[in-house]
C-alpha cells in the first residue's frame, strides 16, 4: 500500500521503555552499580543492561518501527512481528539480568539464566532486524537517514552476536579458544557497537528527518552529509570487521582498530554536527516547540561527550573516565533526545489515533493541545541539570554526589512521564472535544487502535 | 502501424545509486507517434505515473520477480478528447485525464506537519462529489494518503520537477468509505 499507518505497537515498546529507564535510575539513587560500585562489577552489568537494552534498544526499536515507514514510504513488512520480538526481548532482558545477578552472587537457581536471556534477546532483535531490514530493501532507493538506519542495525547484528558469544562462554557453554578470547577482550567492540553504531547512529540518522520536519527545514542531501554517513558506516565496519580479525587472526590488541574508528566516528559526528546546526539556522519556522529546543541541549551533549572522548584518549586517560563518559552518551545525548521527541511523538500519534478519523468533519484539537509545554519545561529543565551534575560527579569519582543527581534525574524522568501519560489519556482535551466510542481512552501498553493496513 | 514499445532498463542507473528521472524523459521524448515505453525499474515508481499522466500516459505495472517491476506506459491518444468524463476509479492509479479541473489550489508547504494533512482533509470535506482540489506538500504525505483513501477519495501524487514540491490532486468519492 501507498503511505503509512500507524504502528500498533509502538506506544507498548515505549511503555517497557520509559519502566526499564526508571528502574535503572532507582537503583542509581540506590548506589547500585557505577560509580558507587566497580565499572566492571556484574551490578554495574545489571544497570548497563537494563538502560542498554530495556530502555534505549526498546525505545529506539519502537520509533524504527513507526518511523522507518515514513523514512521510506511503505508500510512495515509485518505489521504484527513487533509484538513477538517485543515477548522474546523483555523475557530475554529479564534472563540477561538475573543471570548477572548470578555472577554477582545472588542465589538465583541453576538455570542457565544468562545463555537463555542472550538467547532470546538475539531472536527478539533478529525478528525486529529482518521486519526493518525487508521494509528497507523493498523500498530501495533510500535516501539518507534511511541509510544511517540500515548501518546502525548491521551495528546491531554485531552487538548480538558478540553478546551471545559472550553468555555462551560466562555460562560455561563453550570453551572454543577463539570465543573465549573474544570475551576475555572484545568488551570494547560490543560496547562500541552497542552505543555508537546502533545507538547513535540510528538516532542521527532519525533526527536528520525529524528535525527538518518539525522546525521547517530545507532537507536537501548535502555532501556533508554523505560523508557523515560513510565516515560513520566505515567505523562501524573497522568495529565490526577489524577489531575481531586484530584480536583473532593477527593476534594484535584491540588499539588500531578502536583508534581508527573513533578518528572516522569523530569525523562523522563533525559533519553531523555541522548539518544539524545548519539545520536549526536555516529553520522556517522560527518559534520552536519544546521538543526541539530539549533535543539541542541533548545534541550539545553527543558534542561535549565526542570532544571529552578525543581529549582524554589523546591525553591517554581514557580507561579512567570511560564510565563517565559513556554515562554522559548514555543520558544526557541519548536519553535527553529520547525523552524530548517522544514528548512529541507520543502526543502525535495519539492525536492521529484518536482524531484521524474525525479531521475536517468536526472540530478537533490540535497536537500541541494534548500537551502543557509550560509545565513540562521545568522537568526538562531538571532532567538536564541534573545529568549535567551527576556527569561532574561521575568525573569526580563521587559517588554520593552522584546519587543525589541521580534522584534529580529520577524526579524530572517521573513528572515527565506524567506528562506523557497525561499526553496519551488526553487529560487536557476539553470534555466537548474528546473523541467517542472506542478511541476515546487509547492504551498505554495495548495496540494502537487503527490497524496496519496493507 | 503502432510501432513497438520502447525498452527502458533503468535498474543499473538505480542499483549505482543514480537518478534516472532525466534517462526517462528523454526516452518519453524519443518515443514515436503512439508509441508505448516499457520501463524496468527496482521499485514500482508511482511518482511517475503522476508525471507521465500528466503528458497523456496511462500505465500498466507488474512486479516481475526480485522486486523488480516492468511498467508499460501507453499514450492515450483520447486524453484530451476525455475532458470531463469520470475518472477511473481505482485511488493511487487514477489518472488526471478525465477529471475536472481543480476547484481549489492549497499551498501546505510551509505549514508545520500535521498542519497539511489537516487542511487537506478539511478541504476535501467542503467539495462535492466528484470535485478536484490541488494542494502543494514539501514532502511525500505518508499519513494523509491511506486516509484519503479511507474516505474513498482518489488521489494521485508526485513530486514536481524541483524534486522538492510534492503535488496533489485529490478527486471526492461518493461518500462511501473503502472497506477497512
Amino acid at each position: 500500500m501507498i503511505g503509512v499507518s500507524l504502528s500498533r505497537w509502538t506506544m507498548s515498546y515505549f511503555t517497557i521503555a520509559l519502566v526499564a529507564l526508571l528502574g535503572a535510575e532507582m537503583l542509581m539513587v540506590a548506589g547500585f552499580g557505577f560509580p558507587s560500585q566497580s565499572i566492571v562489577a556484574p551490578q554495574t552489568l545489571v544497570l548497563v543492561h537494563l538502560i542498554a537494552i530495556g530502555w534505549l534498544s526498546l525505545l529506539i526499536s519502537g520509533a524504527l518501527l513507526q518511523f522507518v515507514p515514513v523514512l521510506v514510504a511503505k508500510s512495515l513488512a509485518y505489521s504484527e512481528l513487533p509484538i513477538v520480538a517485543l515477548a522474546f526481548l523483555v523475557a530475554g532482558l529479564a534472563g540477561l539480568l538475573v543471570g548477572f545477578l548470578a555472577l554477582a552472587g545472588f542465589s538465583v537457581g541453576s538455570i542457565p539464566w544468562l545463555t537463555l536471556g542472550a538467547i532470546c534477546l538475539t531472536v527478539g532483535f533478529v525478528l525486529n532486524i529482518w521486519n526493518l531490514g525487508r521494509t528497507l530493501w523493498s523500498a530501495r532507493p533510500i535516501g539518507l537517514p534511511a541509510h544511517f538506519v540500515a548501518a546502525g542495525l548491521l551495528s546491531l547484528v554485531g552487538v548480538i552476536t558478540l553478546g551471545t558469544i559472550f553468555s555462551f562462554a560466562l555460562g560455561g557453554w563453550t570453551t572454543n579458544p577463539v570465543l573465549m578470547r573474544l570475551t576475555a577482550q572484545g568488551i570494547p567492540l560490543h560496547a562500541a557497537l552497542g552505543l555508537g553504531g546502533w545507538l547513535t547512529f540510528t538516532a542521527m540518522g532519525v533526527t536528520y528527518r525529524l528535525l527538518a520536519m518539525f522546525m521547517l527545514s530545507p532537507e536537501a542531501e548535502h555532501r556533508t552529509s554523505q560523508i557523515a554517513l560513510v565516515a560513520g558506516a566505515a567505523a562501524i565496519l573497522v568495529v565490526l570487521i577489524g577489531g575481531p580479525v586484530c584480536l583473532l587472526i593477527l593476534g594484535q590488541g584491540l588499539t588500531h582498530p578502536l583508534l581508527v574508528a573513533l578518528v572516522l566516528a569523530i569525523v562523522s559526528l563533525s559533519l553531523y554536527g555541522h548539518d544539524i546546526v545548519r539545520l536549526y539556522r536555516t529553520r522556517k519556522r522560527r518559534k520552536i516547540e519544546l521538543n526541539a529546543r530539549m533535543a539541542a541541549w541533548a545534541l550539545g551533549s553527543l558534542g561535549l561527550g565526542s570532544l571529552l572522548l578525543l581529549v582524554l584518549t589523546a591525553l591517554g586517560e581514557i580507561d579512567r573516565f570511560v564510565g563517565a563518559i559513556v554515562f554522559l552518551f548514555a543520558f544526557g545525548w541519548l536519553t535527553g533526545l529520547g525523552l524530548a521527541k517522544l514528548y512529541k511523538i507520543v502526543a502525535f500519534l495519539t492525536w492521529l489515533e484518536c482524531y484521524g478519523e474525525l479531521l475536517g468533519r468536526r472540530p478537533t484539537p490540535r497536537v500541541q493541545d494534548l500537551v502543557d509545554e509550560r509545565r513540562a519545561k521545568l522537568w526538562f529543565w531538571l532532567y538536564f541539570a541534573s545529568v549535567g551534575a551527576a556527569s561532574i560527579a561521575a568525573f569526580l569519582g563521587a559517588p554520593l554526589a552522584f546519587r543525589v543527581a541521580a534522584f534529580g534525574m529520577l524526579v524530572a524522568t517521573v513528572k515527565i512521564c506524567v506528562e506523557l501519560v497525561s499526553a496519551r489519556t488526553l487529560r487536557l482535551v476539553p470534555p466537548t472535544l474528546l473523541p467517542q466510542g472506542d478511541r476515546a481512552r487509547p492504551g498505554l501498553l495495548r495496540p494502537s487502535l487503527q490497524h496496519s493496513r496493507r | 502501424m503502432t510501432q513497438a514499445p520502447h525498452e527502458l532498463d533503468v535498474r543499473p542507473i538505480l542499483r549505482a545509486g543514480g537518478e534516472p528521472f532525466t534517462a526517462i524523459m528523454d526516452a518519453v521524448k524519443g518515443l514515436g507517434s503512439g508509441q508505448a515505453l516499457r520501463l524496468l525499474a527496482t521499485f514500482e515508481p508511482v511518482p511517475l505515473y503522476g508525471v507521465l499522466a500528466k503528458k497523456g500516459f496511462d500505465h500498466a505495472a507488474r512486479e516481475v520477480g526480485g522486486g523488480d517491476w516492468e511498467v508499460l506506459f501507453t499514450p492515450t491518444s483520447a486524453a484530451v478528447a476525455a475532458q470531463g468524463r469520470p475518472g477511473k476509479p481505482g485511488g493511487e492509479n487514477a489518472a488526471t485525464p478525465g477529471w475536472p479541473e481543480p476547484l481549489r489550489h492549497l499551498d501546505n508547504r510551509d505549514l508545520e506537519p500535521p498542519e497539511p494533512l489537516v487542511r487537506t482533509l478539511a478541504a476535501v470535506e467542503e467539495l462535492q462529489p466528484g470535485e478536484v482540489l490541488s494542494a502543494l506538500l514539501c514532502r511525500e504525505p505518508v499519513f494523509l494518503l491511506p486516509k484519503l483513501r479511507e474516505r474513498g477519495h482518489e488521489w494521485q501524487g508526485a513530486f514536481e520537477e524541483d524534486g522538492k514540491t510534492y503535488k496533489l490532486l485529490v478527486r471526492k468519492g461518493t461518500g462511501k468509505e473503502a472497506a477497512a
